[in-house]
Formats: structure tokens, sequence, C-alpha cells
């Protein structure tokens, strides 16, 4: 297991409780799960994703991530529409290991409301809670 | 960090190659190293893989007495029990209900040892020394004094040649569940090239073609590093608790304390454990908790099932099991992933099966075993809920297909 000093939790994105990461780009919110939550979990086999054009509420779970280890729920960080899924990821699950922030994103939001990002954690507020 | 937990001799090996450790009965282990559960699970079944298993137990039991003791306490009728052969079975109390799973080693007719789990030396002694009284016996709980490692899959044979002294004439006539050698004597027929006396034994927990090792605890982190080592060409892995988990489930090979336990020894996949006669309406001896198991309780079985795909659901008793009717009818045991697995065609096939279809590819299947209050026959359809989450499980009578532990040693020389 990786020491909170060795986590790699980039600046230009947001961060909650459950481990996900959010960050805007334009209109659209990519999401996925952070250093911690895929160094906790180990192997990632397996990725369940919602269907393009579901409409979620903020905090809704959405899909799971299983690693041979465990199976980890995943909520959604903003309300929105689905524009996007990572299908990549139906035949190479590993990329949230190998690549969480790039190759390993989960899903493409177009948010309700961007202002909802303003709730989530910065990386220094993240880092604050993982410390306890 | 818990200070209390025991550990092995090759614990500053693990810790070095960067091993995530975990508490298994009390020893500090490995559940996997940084090649990751699924590699390490696939190399056994591609090649080889080594596993550090000196947290089991070892029993010496000498003396005139020893073979009816065990036969006395142990589920296996080991009258015909061959010098240098081994047995698996379990001890249990008079309620029937398992204390530990084992193999009985026999040297010879006044000499047995027995192997149990992490943590059950001097459980198991004192039941057999509590059944002993007046017996002439001698019973050693030898746990301190060897250390063990197993080395599983079709290369094993090929990589100890490298190691062990006259390896034509070590690896001659070893059928499964046989042994050669001994640990602790200087005359040991199986000896390391530097003259480490072994005892190697054609058996192992992953359902592959393999070996266990036991040697004096000396000697064992030089072997596992020359394991290693001239495994190379082949190709090998060491192996965590995580991988031996997903290796025996898919072997359908039980683990003691979770798929066995304080229930009754009975109902299950493993029949060959028990003495039945031909038709099991009884057994050919009398033994501890014999009565208690006949007439077999109608109430719980124990089945071995495979999933749907390779998303699986926690072992615990939160995890229900629900029958087509939506009725709850048990719990689920043990679920792991084996990935070496896939369905086609409603056949289970492996990573080792020939003939495949070129562009089928294996994902993996997770299997396991489930306790339920009715009788159910193969190919029954079940859910296993855990929370929201659901799988689909099918009941089948084995899980991984193309296992090689029992073929002949000629195969894999």
């Amino acid at each position: 297991m990786k020491e909170i000093s060795d986590l790699n939790l980039p600046d230009d994105m947001k961060y909650t409780k459950d481990h996900e990461w959010a960050r805007l780009s334009g209109d659209i919110v990519t999401v996925g799960i952070n250093d911690y939550a895929q160094d906790q979990l180990g192997e990632v086999v397996f990725v369940e994703l919602p269907e393009t054009g579901d409409t979620l509420s903020k905090g809704d779970e959405f899909g799971s991530v299983e690693s041979v280890k465990a199976v980890s729920e995943i909520y959604i960080p903003v309300s929105g529409e689905i524009m996007e899924i990572n299908e990549d990821l139906e035949d190479a699950p590993e990329l949230v290991n190998e690549s969480c922030y790039e190759k390993g994103w989960l899903i493409k939001v177009k948010p309700e409301d961007v202002s909802e990002l303003d709730n989530l954690m910065d990386k220094a507020e993240y880092l604050d809670m993982l410390k306890g | 960090m818990n200070t209390c937990l025991k550990t092995t001799p090759l614990n500053d090996w693990h810790k070095a190659a960067g091993a995530n450790m975990a508490d298994f009965g009390g020893f500090e282990m490995p559940l996997w190293y940084e090649t990751g559960v699924k590699n390490e699970h696939l190399w056994v079944l591609k090649s080889a893989g080594i596993f550090d298993t000196s947290h089991m137990a070892c029993i010496n039991i000498n003396g005139k007495g020893s073979f009816g003791l065990i036969n006395h306490c142990f589920t296996r009728d080991i009258t015909t029990l061959e010098k240098s052969r081994c047995a698996y079975g379990a001890f249990l109390d008079t309620n029937g209900h398992c204390i530990d799973d084992a193999i009985v080693y026999k040297f010879w007719d006044t000499c047995f040892m027995v192997c149990v789990n992490a943590g059950m030396g001097a459980t198991i002694a004192r039941h057999l020394e509590a059944n002993a009284k007046g017996m002439d016996v001698i019973i050693e709980d030898l746990s301190l004094k060897i250390a063990k490692m197993d080395i599983q899959g079709i290369n094993s044979a090929r990589i100890l040649s490298k190691l062990v002294q006259n390896p034509g004439k070590v690896f001659n006539k070893m059928p499964y569940f046989s042994f050669k050698g001994n640990f602790n004597e200087s005359e040991s027929r199986v000896k390391l090239l530097d003259g480490t006396p072994v005892l190697l034994s054609r058996s192992g927990y992953t359902g592959e073609f393999g070996f266990e090792i036991f040697l004096n605890p000396g000697s064992i982190v030089k072997l596992w590093k020359d394991i290693l080592l001239a495994g190379k060409e082949y190709g090998i892995a060491a192996c965590g608790l995580g991988a031996r988990d997903s290796l025996r489930a898919g072997a359908c090979l039980p683990l003691s304390h979770q798929d066995i336990g304080a229930w009754q020894f009975i109902n299950h996949p493993w029949d060959f454990a028990l003495p039945y006669n031909n038709d099991k309406t009884s057994f050919t001896k009398n033994f501890i908790g014999a009565d208690s198991l006949l007439p077999a309780r109608a109430d719980s079985f124990t089945y071995p099932f495979a999933g749907d795909s390779l998303r699986k659901v926690s072992s615990t008793d939160s995890t229900k099991v629900i029958d087509t009717n939506g009725e709850q009818i048990g719990r689920v045991l043990t679920c792991a992933t084996d990935m070496g697995i896939g369905w086609h065609k409603g056949n289970i096939v492996s990573i080792c099966s020939e003939n495949l279809p070129r562009d089928f590819k294996i994902k993996g299947i997770s299997c396991g075993f489930i306790m339920v209050t009715k009788k159910l026959e193969p190919g029954m359809k079940l859910k296993l809920k855990e929370g929201k989450r659901t799988i689909t499980a099918t009941i089948v009578t084995d899980i991984r297909p193309d296992r090689t532990a029992r073929k002949k040693l000629d195969n894999f020389i």
C-alpha cells in the first residue's frame, strides 16, 4: 500500500470523500477513482458503468469497481447526464490502476449545475481528510 | 502492525519483494506481491509458482499405537495407506464437527506425520494426546522445527530437477499423494545439491501438478531463492495467499474454518475424505464423530458453484443464496475469481484446455462454495445477493477443468 505522501493527487481536479475525482474541462466533467482508491482496491478486474444518456443526481451510485480483493461502489460527484463512458475498460479494466486520471477515467458527465463542484474537496482538503 | 503476529523464515524476503502482508492464522503472511494476484494465479497454471506455507503446522506421531490413534481420530481409513503415501482427511469432534483438515503422512507402520493448518498444531496435538490414553505413542508438535514451501505448476519437477541430487531417481515413480525423503535425517533419500535433507511430497493446494517441500527452517530462504533462479528459464512467480485462494477454489478444494468448520463434516463435495462403504450407507471404520454423522442430516448441504462471469460477492454471512423461487436458502462460504477459466458454449474451459477457439478470450469466473438448507442438483441456477449486488451462479460438480495435479509425473519432466 502507498503511504499518503506517495499518492499522486493532481491539483487540477476535485475529490470526494469516497475517493472519486472530478475534472471540469469546457462544460464536461470527467470522473474517475483516485490514486488512493485504486491502490487500496488492488488489481481492478471489472468496472460496471452506467449507460450513456442516464441522468443521475449528485451522490447516486453510478457503478462499481471490482478488484481481486473487493467490490467498491462508485458515486457521482455532480448531478447530470452521462455523455460518455470509458469503453476501453471493458477489455482493459487494469487501466484504472495503471492510469487512474488519464486512460482509466470512468465517465463524462454534462453537469446540471457546475457550482456543485465547489462543494467538493481540493487536494489539500482531501489530504487532510485522509490524514484524519 | 500487530506485534503479536508470528513470522515465517521468509518474512524478510516477502517484505523486501514488496508483498502486501496480512494476518493469516496468527502469522504475518503475503497476500500478493507486485506481480499481482491475477498474474500469480496464471503463472501457476502456465508454468510454476511458489508459496510460503511455513505457517502450517506438523505433528509427529511415533510408537506402536500410532496407527490405532490416527485411525480413531482421522476421517480417512488409513488401514490400506502404504508407506511413503499420504492421505487427506479431517479431525472431528464427537459431534462430527470439523476441528481442522489435515494430510497424514505414513513413514512406516509406527511413524506418521500430520500436517494441519496455521495455528492448529497445538490444538490437534492436544486432541491426539487426549485420545491416546494408555497407548504407546509419542506425539511431538514439530511446528517450530520445520519450514515448508510449495511449488506448483507444470514446470515444478523440471525446476526442482536442477536443485536436487539424483533427480532421475527422485522423480522416478512418484505418484500423486506420495512422498520421498525426510527433513531431519542425514540418510534422507532426497537431498538438495548442498546436502540439505528434504521431504518432498507430490501434493499441494492448487489442483495443479507440484510438490510440497518440508525442510529445516534455516535452509528455506536459500531454497526459495534458488528455485526462483532455477525457474527463470521456464517462468516462475512467488505467489501469495490471494492466488492460493483463487487457485484452490477453482480446484474445488475447501479452506478449513471457512468451507469446513464447526458444523457437521458431511453432505459436502469432499466425500472422499470420509470412509464410506460402497453404497455410502455406513463407514468402513469407527472414528471420533462417526456416530453423529450417520444417518446424515438433511438440513445442510455444501455445493460448489460457478458464477456467470468474473464478478464476485463477499464470502460473508451477509451474502445470501436465493433460489429460483426467490427463497433464501443459505449463505456463501467462499467466493473467489479463478482468472484462468471462462464459459464457452455452456461449459467451463481453462487457459490450459486444448482446442480453444483462437479468438476466445478467457476473463475469469467467480466460484466457490455455498451452504444451503436443501438438496440441489448440478445445473441449478441461483442468485447470490450481497446488498444491492446480485450475481447469477450455477451449481456444478467441478470448476476449473484440465487440472494437472493427478496427471502422471512423466508428463512434466
